[in-house]
């Protein structure tokens, strides 16, 4: 069976290029375009990964993943997030808000897929 | 007799007469000099004044120039993840299949996006180094893990050149405390740029332990740089001409991140060069860091 993949994104071509590569890799893949929906979306469908913008519109991605450790039904899903902030301490702060790893934006397609399953928990 | 008593008599009065007037004369001058110096005192405190709201004015302009590139930086990177994602997943031919000259086209693309993103990435690091806001971090780590992280990783870049790329690292180096991904950073630079320039021959990494010091040394014979040169050679935004035209990409920012980030790491760059017959960068560290 395909492992689920909810993909929580507000830029559309970041999105449609996510989808794409992770739909060829057999995976089936959700979308969410906003926080709030992000985590309606992972509390119905409860897939296998998470992966998570963190500049989103209506509630950003740390606060995403802090609310969906919190539910103990999304608490042991993996949660990657992928971003462009390449600030100082974004990636300590997407770890310390619960994210299981972290992708830097732009990604780099050699690498995606084996970075991704790195934390995909396989059926 | 009297006549010469009263020659005498006259020129004392004419010499009491001049003093007088002489000392009247020193009197106004120190007025006016008192008052000459006065009024420079007032100026050099206005002038202090004015220099230290021009110094303030620089200053903050500079912390908004930085974070105007940091912010800039972040906002070019989202469209570049379309081009290097898009480009990349068709020439992983996941979109279908390619002809010869397709790919090739895309491959250009796909390069010249990922020289747009090192170039991005150095302005950002250089902006943050600026601004001060590059924090290196502290933990321990294993050195000669990340020195064969890096070989392996230019290993192409040698081979593509048809150069020996090879290293030593001598048996006391191992885990030391200090900022990984920086260090690596700054290797994967040093080895880059001895790739860059250097046509034939070799280039090598040593690593050894001298004192209280780890030096890793970046040896190549490449091109060499001009004892004139030298002084140019860690200002940022600055590539040494090698000949008429620019023959060598980058960005020119390279060795200026290193010696900055060398420098926030507890330790330096050093280099020697002879023009024509090759230079050697050196990494110096603390061995407790």
């Amino acid at each position: 069976m395909k492992e689920n993949i909810l993909v929580i994104e507000d830029n559309e071509q970041n999105l449609y290029l996510v989808k794409f590569i992770l739909e060829k890799n057999g995976y089936q893949v959700h979308v969410a375009t906003d926080g709030q929906a992000g985590i309606e979306a992972a509390n119905q469908l409860k897939p296998d990964l998470i992966l998570l913008d963190i500049q989103l519109p209506v509630m950003d991605g740390y606060a995403v993943a802090q609310n969906l450790r919190a539910n103990p039904s999304t608490a042991k899903i993996p949660i990657v997030a992928v971003t462009s902030h390449a600030m100082v301490g974004d990636r300590d702060k997407a770890l310390s808000s619960g994210c299981n790893g972290y992708i830097e934006k732009p990604i780099n397609p050699e690498t995606f897929m084996s970075e991704v399953e790195l934390h995909l928990i396989k059926k | 007799m009297q006549v010469l008593a009263l020659i005498a008599g006259v020129a004392l009065l004419t010499s009491l007469a001049g003093s007088f007037i002489l000392k009247r004369q020193v009197n106004a001058r120190t007025r006016e000099l008192w008052q000459i110096n006065q009024e420079m005192e007032q100026r050099i405190i206005e002038r202090t004044a004015q220099l230290e709201e021009a110094r303030m004015k620089a200053e903050s302009a500079d912390r908004l120039k930085s974070a105007f590139l940091a912010t800039m930086s972040h906002e070019l990177r989202t469209p570049l993840n379309s081009i290097i994602g898009f480009t990349g997943i068709l020439l992983q031919k996941l979109g279908g299949p390619l002809n010869e000259e397709q790919a090739k086209q895309l491959g250009m693309v796909y390069n010249s996006a990922r020289h747009l993103l090192d170039l991005i990435n150095d302005v950002l690091d250089i902006s943050k180094i600026e601004a001060g806001q590059l924090n290196v971090i502290s933990e321990p780590f294993d050195l000669r893990e990340s020195i064969e992280r890096v070989m392996k990783s230019s290993q192409p870049l040698a081979d593509k050149k048809g150069i020996e790329f090879s290293s030593t690292v001598a048996p006391e180096i191992g885990a030391i405390t200090g900022d990984r991904r920086r260090v690596e950073q700054i290797l994967l630079n040093l080895i880059s740029n001895a790739i860059k320039f250097t046509e034939q021959g070799y280039v090598r990494l040593q690593g050894e332990v001298r004192g209280d010091d780890i030096v890793i040394d970046v040896k190549d014979t490449g091109i060499g740089i001009r004892q004139e040169d030298m002084g140019l050679l860690f200002t940022a935004f600055q590539q040494i001409e090698s000949g008429i035209t620019r023959k060598y990409d980058g960005t020119g920012l390279g060795l200026s991140i290193c010696k900055k980030l060398s420098h926030l790491l507890g330790g330096e760059i050093r280099v020697e060069s002879e023009w024509g017959k090759g230079s050697t960068f050196s990494l110096i560290l603390k061995k407790e860091g």
